[in-house]
């Protein structure tokens, strides 16, 4: 406890502060914590004129970018350096979309090859519907599959019903002469989506799904060029190979293209006759396109129905009322809780506005995606209601420190007595305090999240709404340590300084 | 300065009573009404659409009833008011009883069969959803153990911090007053007939979080005053001023953070946002009694406590001699 003792040693050498000598000797509180308090207060000692305006003017900024964010225009092409509010990512329940929970529909217990192909097809059918954002997870121990996605923006027609249809419908593989398609788009992966077949392709249909025993990714040494490559190996039921050594026969040297439902997935070009029900598709793949192309094939040939257990709905529209609405509360709440403050506490109460100013741009922030080390988080109502719930806890640490200050000074203390000492007097409370809330926070967190707490009891699942709510709390909580303590005391200092701050009325005390 | 000079220990009797009567009302509530459980809980179906034009609630009712052979309850809520574009529309939502998710088949069929009624009211679903009992059960039974987990976290925590002032007892108390609070959030969905859900979950673990933060500023208090007026001070002196000098944090904390969620409340109330509505009722309800139970309850509580402590101490002493 080298520091410790440092620490109080100087304090006696300087004395500027009796109580802390006094409560470093005579404290009950463990050695550690001591120690930090200390050195706080000891950082805390002088705070230069400016720093005022210096803490002030850095949370204003702060709050500005986090608010609009920061954007270059260029012609056509808008450049985010810093994003804003606007670029919050928002959930299903204020964009509108679709939850659902599917199971394989095998009779028994799904195994997790099946599980795997079922969940390759959904992913495939959303990306080629160009739906972005969408969550997915597999329950090995439940044979779920979960599956959220928020409806495309700008889309007019959503038919939830219809849509959740689509993703669980029974694949339908087909091996087709040639690769003739009516339409190419591009899904939301980036890549062109070859869609429709038509002429020969279309009329051709050499085989079918339960012709196909299995699809396995394979990685193989190539001989000529020594190359690790990846391909994937097909193999046939009887049936099937006597179907698909007549068509390569047939077709040496030109295509049979593969398809998934509407979508093409694959064009290989006939090598060779292939007589013995087994074959490769060899075209450049690296581990994770020969792997994904194996689930989808295996998909098509273990044709199993998906029996939608859960699911939920919910439209734009009513999302983006709520979305305004919560706007709304969220400014009047604001306003109510900065007019009660300087009304109530005046000039500390007017620090605590910045502040929580401060605290509330910190949550945005936290949420869009304005720090390069978080990721930006998905929003949901509660998610703002914790945001809302913050602002009125987060003035608590400004009304504890406020308060304390008021007592010392109606106690007879000087103005820069009564403020060290109720900076000092506040704090643990201030501290327990915010650990409490994070606490809760966090098991909200833990239990609400994607993979959580009781996911080997449970099973995961998709993110509850409430997750957002811990993660509000949380920021909140742990801005309220960065704005409502050190912010908030830094600019209590610092402004004591100025004559015109030095009136006691300003701060609570009695009217001189 | 104007400082408070309640006597909470004297009148600690009229506290308790207060509570317990509450608590009254609350069962009595229960054992009419029972409690509901939201269908994300116990599985179960439900649609809500929005259409243009009147439609007629029992028809609706058997149309929907023999098209899914299963019982429903329909309710029809006209000209609900959007934030966005201040356009009033009209909404019907079908519950379906029985714990059964309803399939998406089913849920296309009641769409058309509606339609096939009424053909002018572009029926378009607002939000729906279906969920299977098994799964609700998981996920009742995952949100218990939160509260659980969360609980046991706060009280480790609590006793570890105050160990001076004896932990157990501080600790012990404010489980009471915890519980207290848990207990009027509980009541407050049982009279309002809010069925019980996800919000239910959030809003007990953020008062547990609240009300535990009022209680320590308070222990913190007492902790501090007992070195100021040392170990022979009386135990309700020492514990009603400790409370008397934090009160205006309190309640100011208090007014605040009621003020900014009440906001909210009137807000979802305006524009009928259900799932804001049962997270922001209960949370006013919860931020005040988290106030009165740190207050009222947790401080006498732990007098009392520490009396029988003393008394006991004083027996066993004399007892001895």
């Amino acid at each position: 406890m080298a520091i410790q003792g440092f620490s109080i040693d100087f304090l006696r050498v300087s004395s500027y502060n009796k109580l802390c000598y006094v409560r470093g000797c005579g404290s009950t509180r463990n050695a550690a914590a001591e120690t930090l308090m200390l050195l706080e207060d000891i950082c805390m000692k002088r705070v230069g004129k400016p720093v005022f305006f210096v803490v002030a003017l850095l949370i204003l900024l702060f709050t500005y970018t986090a608010i609009f964010g920061v954007y270059a225009q260029n012609g056509d092409n808008r450049t985010t350096y810093v994003k804003g509010a606007g670029d919050i990512r928002w959930g299903i329940d204020i964009r509108g979309g679709v939850e659902a929970t599917f199971t394989p529909d095998t009779g028994k217990g799904a195994t997790e090859e099946q599980l795997n192909a079922a969940k390759s097809t959904i992913e495939l059918r959303l990306v080629n519907n160009n739906i972005t954002d969408y969550e997915i997870y597999t329950d090995d121990h439940n044979d779920r599959i979960i599956v959220r996605f928020p409806w495309k923006s700008g889309e007019q027609n959503f038919d939830p019903e219809a849509a959740i249809q689509e993703l669980s419908a029974t694949a339908l593989l087909t091996f087709r002469e040639g690769a003739e398609y009516t339409t190419t788009e591009t899904g939301s992966d980036g890549q062109p989506v070859y869609k429709t077949p038509k002429g020969t392709t279309k009329d051709t249909i050499i085989l079918q799904g339960d012709d196909v025993v299995s699809a396995q990714p394979q990685v193989y040494q190539n001989p000529d060029s020594g190359k690790t490559e990846y391909l994937v190996a097909l193999e046939f039921s009887k049936e099937g190979s006597a179907k698909f050594a007549e068509a390569t026969e047939r077709l040496v040297g030109q295509t049979i293209s593969v398809w998934m439902d509407d979508v093409m997935i694959s064009d290989p070009n006939v090598k060779e006759a292939i007589t013995d029900g087994k074959c490769t598709i060899e075209g450049n793949f690296t581990a994770a396109e020969a792997s994904s192309l194996a689930a989808k094939i295996s998909a098509g040939a273990l044709p199993f129905k998906l029996t939608t257990t859960n699911f939920q709905t919910i439209s734009p529209s009513l999302g983006s009322s709520s979305l305004d609405a919560m706007r709304w509360a969220g400014v009047i709440a604001f306003t109510l809780v900065c007019l009660f403050m300087l009304f109530m506490f005046r000039l500390p109460g007017l620090i605590a506005v910045i502040a929580l100013m401060g605290q509330v741009a910190l949550s945005f922030a936290a949420v869009s995606g304005y720090f390069p080390f978080l990721n930006s988080f998905t929003m949901t109502l509660p998610g703002i209601a914790g945001i809302i719930l913050s602002i009125g806890m987060g003035v608590d640490a400004n009304i504890i420190t406020a308060t304390r200050i008021k007592e010392e000074l109606w106690a007879g203390k000087t103005l820069d007595g009564a403020i060290q000492k109720g900076n000092a007097n506040s704090f643990w409370a201030i501290f327990d305090g915010n650990i409490t809330v994070i606490i809760v926070a966090a098991i909200l967190m833990l239990v609400f999240g994607p993979t959580n707490l009781f996911s080997a009891l449970f099973g995961s699942s998709t993110t509850g709404a409430i997750y957002s709510f811990g993660y509000t709390l949380l920021i909140g909580t742990i801005g309220n340590f960065i704005m409502g303590v050190t912010a908030t005391r830094l600019m209590t200092k610092s402004i004591s300084g100025f004559r015109f701050a030095r009136s006691k009325w300003l701060y609570g005390g009695a009217d001189k | 300065m104007k400082t408070f000079h309640i006597r909470f220990y004297e009148n600690r009797k009229i506290y308790f009573a207060i509570s317990l009567g509450l608590m009254a009302i609350g069962l009595i509530f229960n054992i009419i009404f029972g409690t509901q459980l939201d269908i994300q809980f116990t599985g179960g179906a439900l649609i809500k659409y929005s259409y243009t034009g009147t439609i007629d609630q029992e028809k609706v009712q058997d149309i929907v009833q023999s098209t899914t052979n299963k019982p429903v309850t329909v309710n029809i809520n006209e000209d609900v008011k959007s934030a966005n574009d201040g356009k009033a529309i009209n909404n019907v939502s079908i519950s379906f009883s029985g714990t059964e998710s309803l399939t998406v088949e089913r849920q296309q069929a009641v769409a058309a069969a509606l339609a096939k009624e009424y053909p002018n009211a572009k029926f378009a679903v607002v939000e729906s959803s279906s969920v299977n009992p098994v799964m609700g059960r998981d996920f009742f039974f995952k949100c218990l153990l939160s509260v659980l987990v969360a609980a046991l976290l706060l009280i480790v925590y609590i006793a570890f911090r105050f160990k001076k002032i004896g932990g157990a007892s501080a600790g012990a108390m404010a489980i009471i007053a915890l519980l207290h609070d848990v207990t009027m959030v509980y009541f407050t969905f049982v009279i309002f007939r809010m069925p019980i859900n996800d919000n239910f979950i959030a809003v007990v673990l953020t008062i547990l979080g609240y009300s535990l933060n009022d209680t320590i500023i308070i222990y913190d208090r007492i902790r501090e005053n007992r070195k100021l007026m040392g170990p022979k001070a009386d135990y309700g002196t020492l514990v009603d001023t400790s409370i008397n000098q934090t009160l205006t944090r309190s309640l100011y904390t208090a007014a605040c953070t009621f003020a900014a969620i009440a906001v909210v409340y009137i807000v979802s109330v305006m524009y009928n946002l259900d799932s804001v509505q049962t997270f922001a009722l209960p949370m006013m309800v919860g931020i005040i009694t988290g106030c009165y139970s740190s207050i009222c309850i947790a401080g006498p509580l732990y007098v009392m406590w520490q009396k029988h402590k003393q008394q006991k101490k004083q027996q066993a002493a004399a007892s001895s001699r």
